[in-house]
């Protein structure tokens, strides 16, 4: 039974193919009968304007180079936040002192988005790239820690006890029996906390910047470029979408023994 | 007992010595100029006169609340009104799911704020614009969640309803769409964080009021104090938004997971 094209899954396609069809249509049909042709363009124009940008410059850069200027700034941001995010995290759910000594600023910090530190972060840093990493910090930070602190006040207490009485110091109690069982957890966290950055990047390129992804759609927008918005708005989907796979992929060899225990 | 006084004492010690350095620092020391970075007791005292003063930005403080509010709520509520069935419908009906799936899965890879500058040209920089995005980003996480899940709902459950005669929409009703709640509201907690942060984003591209628009102003004329009182009262709403609907999820969810 190795037979790749089921029943199934010829239906999926087809019905598919439909539906994203019946979308273009639309779009295509709304564009030409409707007054909504003046702003928006027919379909086949951004595929197009989408293929000649990727070799053609886009203000000073081609789009691949703007994607990847982006890119640039979200892993140095979301290395910084991950890394800090996890410390801070471990430390807050295994000692009770830390947690009571952390836990009020961080609480006051949580639930101010990454996009409302833009203004203070470029009073500060001015509207240089180092605006960029803290902004994308600061929206991944949080999520970081919150899932990592869940993850390691619920290790098992018989995992640990029965570690201690085999004899494990505590160092090995900690390296042994404490990261392994929260990196689902970690994991979590890194997956939204990525999503986040990818968002804060564009809304910090959007605000003020001269590159990158989100520098395209709203140059797009200030000068009524639809296509360029478009085109814009294909790229970022397409740079998401590779960045939650990216990480599922990784999430995978990491955590495979609790993949295959679900 | 007498432990966890001592770790609340710890919090309560560790606030206050953040709040006293946080003073130092600003208006004793002077190390970060007022620009910058203002002290607490300025940040304070601007709360109270900004509650009656329109400088620098045209608007009292009440109405830029209300005015984000207003946006953020109207859009959430027609996000997961519509959002929530569509995720159920499509997790139901098969045909529907295969036919919307590819569609819905290219939408949902744009992240909300990457809607700012076509909903702008779009729709002006009005209310309408920031509800259609609001929309937008508030619906993916709903439909998401509920999808998820009605399809998780057992085998066993079903098969059961179905030995004792229930019919399709018993199945859906009945038994499909309880186990789907506590989804269903971690969908709506997700929606409603991301529509308030893109909100936020909105206002600082394009706003005549409201408090991102307000935090954007101060920034250009180099009012720190706005900015960060501007920032706290953003994450504080959130919050009780977040708390309001923990409240009504105790309500309506039985049991839990």
């Amino acid at each position: 039974m190795k037979r790749v094209f089921t029943k199934e899954k010829v239906q999926m396609a087809l019905w598919g193919i439909i539906g994203l069809m019946s979308i273009l249509l639309i779009w295509q049909i709304s564009v030409m009968v409707t007054s909504l042709g003046r702003i928006m363009p027919e379909p086949i124009e951004v595929v197009k304007s989408f293929l000649i940008s990727s070799i053609k410059p886009v203000g000073r850069y081609t789009l691949l180079q703007h994607m990847l200027f982006s890119l640039l700034r979200v892993f140095v941001g979301f290395s910084l936040s991950g890394v800090s995010g996890i410390i801070l995290g471990i430390a807050m759910g295994r000692s009770k002192t830390i947690n009571s000594i952390a836990s009020p600023i961080f609480n006051m910090v949580r639930p101010i988005p990454g996009v409302a530190w833009i203004p203070l972060a470029i009073l500060w840093f001015g509207i240089g790239e180092t605006t960029k990493y803290f902004i994308i910090f600061m929206g991944g930070f949080a999520q970081v820690v919150v899932n990592t602190m869940s993850g390691a006040r619920k290790v098992d207490k018989t995992l640990v006890g029965a570690a201690r009485m085999l004899g494990a110091n505590k160092r090995q109690e900690f390296f042994r029996i404490v990261i392994p069982s929260s990196v689902p957890y970690i994991f979590a966290g890194l997956q939204i906390s990525l999503s986040t950055s990818w968002m804060a990047v564009l809304a910090a390129e959007m605000v003020s910047s001269y590159k990158g992804s989100g520098w395209i759609i709203i140059t797009g927008m200030n000068n009524g470029n639809t296509v360029q918005i478009l085109v814009g708005m294909i790229s970022i989907g397409v740079v998401g979408l590779g960045l939650a796979n990216l990480m599922r992929i990784i999430e995978r060899r990491l955590c495979s023994w609790r993949i295959q225990g679900q | 007992m007498s432990k966890t006084i001592k770790f609340k004492l710890i919090s309560v010690f560790s606030f206050i010595s953040f709040l006293i350095i946080w003073q130092i620092c600003t208006d004793v020391l002077h190390l970060l100029p007022p620009y910058s970075l203002p002290s607490p007791i300025k940040t304070f005292s601007t709360f109270f006169v900004k509650i009656s003063s329109t400088s620098p930005d045209g608007s009292v403080l009440p109405i830029h609340i209300l005015a984000s509010l207003q946006v953020a709520l109207l859009g959430f509520l027609s996000g997961a009104v519509l959002g929530t069935p569509l995720g159920i419908t499509m997790a139901w009906n098969k045909k529907f799911d295969m036919m919307v799936k590819p569609v819905f899965d290219l939408l949902r890879t744009i992240p909300p704020i990457g809607w700012i500058p076509i909903m702008i040209l779009l729709l002006g920089i009005g209310t309408q614009a920031k509800v259609a995005l609001i929309f937008v980003s508030s619906f993916v996480p709903c439909v998401i969640n509920s999808y998820t899940g009605i399809k998780q709902t057992s085998h066993i459950h079903f098969w059961v309803g179905q030995t004792f005669g229930a019919t399709n929409s018993q199945l859906l009703r009945k038994i499909a769409i309880p186990t789907a709640l506590p989804f269903i509201f971690t969908g709506l907690r997700v929606s409603l964080s991301v529509a308030w942060m893109s909100l936020v984003a909105a206002e600082l591209l394009a706003a005549t009021r409201g408090l991102g628009y307000m935090i954007q102003i101060a920034r250009t004329i180099g009012r720190a104090d706005i900015i960060v009182l501007g920032m706290l009262l953003i994450g504080s709403i959130g919050g009780v938004l977040s708390i309001l609907l923990e409240y009504v999820e105790n309500k309506f969810v039985k049991g839990g997971v």
